[in-house]
């Protein structure tokens, strides 16, 4: 062939090629999520990741020995807050009952740090709030807004509030096929605002021994029966909003993506109830009746990083579920692994970054018969009460090097991650991550009555900046 | 979605990386520098480096994360710079020596040149 056939066949077929690559485009461009405006995000476009490709036949976290349910009366910091307020150093452990008198002889250290938030560390945050709080107006008016509209809540024991009860037809319309109600359930859930939707079957070790008190319709201090309609569990949800994300502790809130993650969830319950089947909704603002994070890697959403948050090749850890159990038949999702667990081995950002410390720098210990990661509740649950701005801390949400905006950067470099076999990405990455995205000491985070400087991981975007739009007090700290 | 995030924006770079490349091949002819497909491919990897290193400053300014436009832009820009000097080094393989080369110059007798002048007394070389 000489030079100018060469050419002309070469020419010949990049229009082919080209004209091929024009379809595509059009294509794409009329199918394209992006191109419903207004309804952009609730296209499940969002929900992108190729989850076949790293389903696994059984879900990463390992079980290694008998396992029991937790009792959320005492595992649960916030339950445990609640019986606080009767102690009495005078009296010591026996100022409480039974269960929490136990739970404190098994982890005295938790006792010490329980009772610092009252005794201490609300009275500092009280001083330091009238210096500095003037710095959050407008983060404070933004996540309290967020969470003013919500649903009224679940007020009933499972075998009564559940059930359709004149809502939906007097018995559940027969569904046609499981693998179509996975489908149907999963479109509905991101039409009702959810970025990823997982299904899983509930597995019993994830519900609640014991109700956090005497909540949701249970009686407190008596023990849950996992109810038989409780045979799948949905896990819908949304992220935090980014930028005021990235600027935690103290810019941002968990209210932004609370608040939608409620709605979804009782959109969906509704949804289910009205097809006659039933349907429970276990929603954030600690109003549950099980574990969330297993429930998150049974349904092949994501893997549980050192921090105990689930991480998603998607959102990262920046993803605050709810779930609905339910007993409408549906094909579940199956569990992935896509590299989290050895990331996790080398990276410890989180860790070095956590201000109080509360997240391990070691290996896994076994809780409950599973190994995992453990977090030190009463030390995470000090800072958050410790800080200014809005309540919760979510730096190891905002440190994570999975938490980065989905664009050609971080996709490409979560995709390397992914495909390196010799795990040399992770030690590069987790590298660079600290190079290129470097936190701040992790003492600069506290409020400075406690040696810090109200620091944040980043600047809060301009929309929360408060002394950009209001007058500041004068005689306010810096 | 933005012009530069649209599959238009990917098609007129396509183009205009055609004629970069285009452009280096007229000017590599005539240089004389034999181009074969091996250098072909080392021009286009030095090029998708360049390119990396300015779109992740761009990138991460547009993220505000100036330290990683920073740091990442000097150690990208430095190794594209020794790439692109390595580069040029292999491109230069097969060259052909150019007439301006000592090969054709006259050879030193060891004292004075003479120059041959013209009539009108400027010098001949």
């Amino acid at each position: 062939m000489d030079r100018r056939q060469f050419l002309k066949t070469v020419g010949g077929g990049s229009a082919v090629a080209g004209s091929t690559g024009l379809w595509f485009f059009g294509l794409q461009s009329g199918q394209d999520p992006a191109s419903y405006t207004g309804w952009t995000n609730r296209e499940g476009g969002f929900q992108t990741f190729d989850r076949k490709r790293w389903t696994v036949s059984k879900p990463t976290y390992e079980k290694v020995g008998p396992t029991s349910r937790p009792d959320a009366r005492t595992g649960v910091i916030f339950a445990r807050m609640g019986y606080l307020g009767r102690y009495d150093e005078e009296k010591g452990l026996d100022s409480f009952p039974t269960h929490v008198r136990q739970y404190y002889t098994e982890h005295p250290e938790d006792l010490e740090l329980d009772t610092r938030i009252r005794q201490d560390i609300h009275k500092k945050r009280a001083e330091d709030s009238r210096k500095y709080r003037s710095e959050f107006i407008l983060s404070r008016a933004w996540s309290s807004a967020m969470g003013a509209v919500g649903p009224r809540g679940v007020n009933g024991p499972p075998e009564e509030w559940d059930f359709p009860k004149g809502r939906g037809p007097a018995t559940p319309y027969k569904m046609k096929d499981p693998r179509q109600t996975s489908r149907l359930i999963k479109k509905v859930a991101h039409q009702f605002g959810s970025t990823l939707v997982g299904i899983a079957k509930l597995n019993p070790d994830w519900v609640y021994k014991y109700p956090m008190g005497g909540r949701r319709g249970f009686k407190a201090n008596e023990p849950i029966e996992v109810p038989e309609h409780w045979k799948y569990a949905i896990v819908v949800g949304v992220p935090m909003s980014w930028d005021p994300m990235y600027a935690n502790p103290s810019y941002g809130t968990s209210n932004d993506a609370y608040s939608i993650s409620r709605i979804v969830a009782y959109r969906l319950t509704a949804f289910i109830k009205n097809l006659g089947y039933a349907a429970r909704p276990h929603t954030p603002g600690a109003s549950y009746d099980l574990m969330v994070p297993p429930i998150l890697v049974d349904a092949g959403l994501g893997q549980q990083g050192r921090h105990s948050i689930v991480i998603t090749p998607e959102l990262g850890c920046n993803f605050r579920p709810s779930i609905v159990t339910t007993n409408i038949p549906m094909e579940p999702d199956k569990p992935i692994d896509f590299g989290v667990d050895d990331f996790c081995k080398t990276c410890k950002i989180c860790a070095k970054q956590c201000p109080s410390g509360a997240i391990t720098t070691g290996g896994k210990e076994t809780i409950r018969g599973y190994r995992r990661y453990a977090l030190h509740a009463s030390k995470c649950h000090n800072f958050w009460s410790s800080k200014l701005g809005n309540m919760g801390c979510r730096l190891c949400v905002a440190v994570c090097p999975y938490t980065r905006k989905s664009n050609w950067l971080h996709r490409g470099a979560l995709n390397v991650l992914m495909h390196d076999p010799t795990g040399l990405s992770d030690v590069a990455l987790a590298g660079m991550q600290e190079i290129l995205y470097p936190g701040k000491d992790p003492q600069k985070y506290y409020m400075p009555s406690m040696g810090g400087e109200n620091a944040a991981y980043r600047d809060p975007p301009w929309w929360l900046k408060t002394g950009d739009f209001i007058e500041l007090p004068e005689d306010r700290g810096q | 979605m933005s012009f530069f995030t649209s599959g238009a924006f990917w098609f007129i770079e396509g183009i205009l990386a055609v004629l970069a490349m285009i452009g280096l091949k007229v000017w590599m002819e005539d240089r004389q520098v034999p181009m074969g497909l091996w250098k072909w491919i080392l021009v286009a990897v030095w090029m998708l480096m360049a390119g990396f290193t300015i779109a992740f400053i761009g990138t991460s300014v547009g993220e505000s994360e100036m330290a990683a436009a920073r740091k990442g832009g000097i150690v990208f820009s430095v190794a594209c710079a020794i790439a692109g000097a390595i580069v040029w080094r292999l491109l230069q393989i097969g060259r052909a020596r150019l007439p301006s080369d000592s090969e054709t110059a006259p050879p030193s007798t060891g004292g004075q040149e003479s120059k041959e002048t013209a009539g009108d007394g400027n010098e001949k070389v």
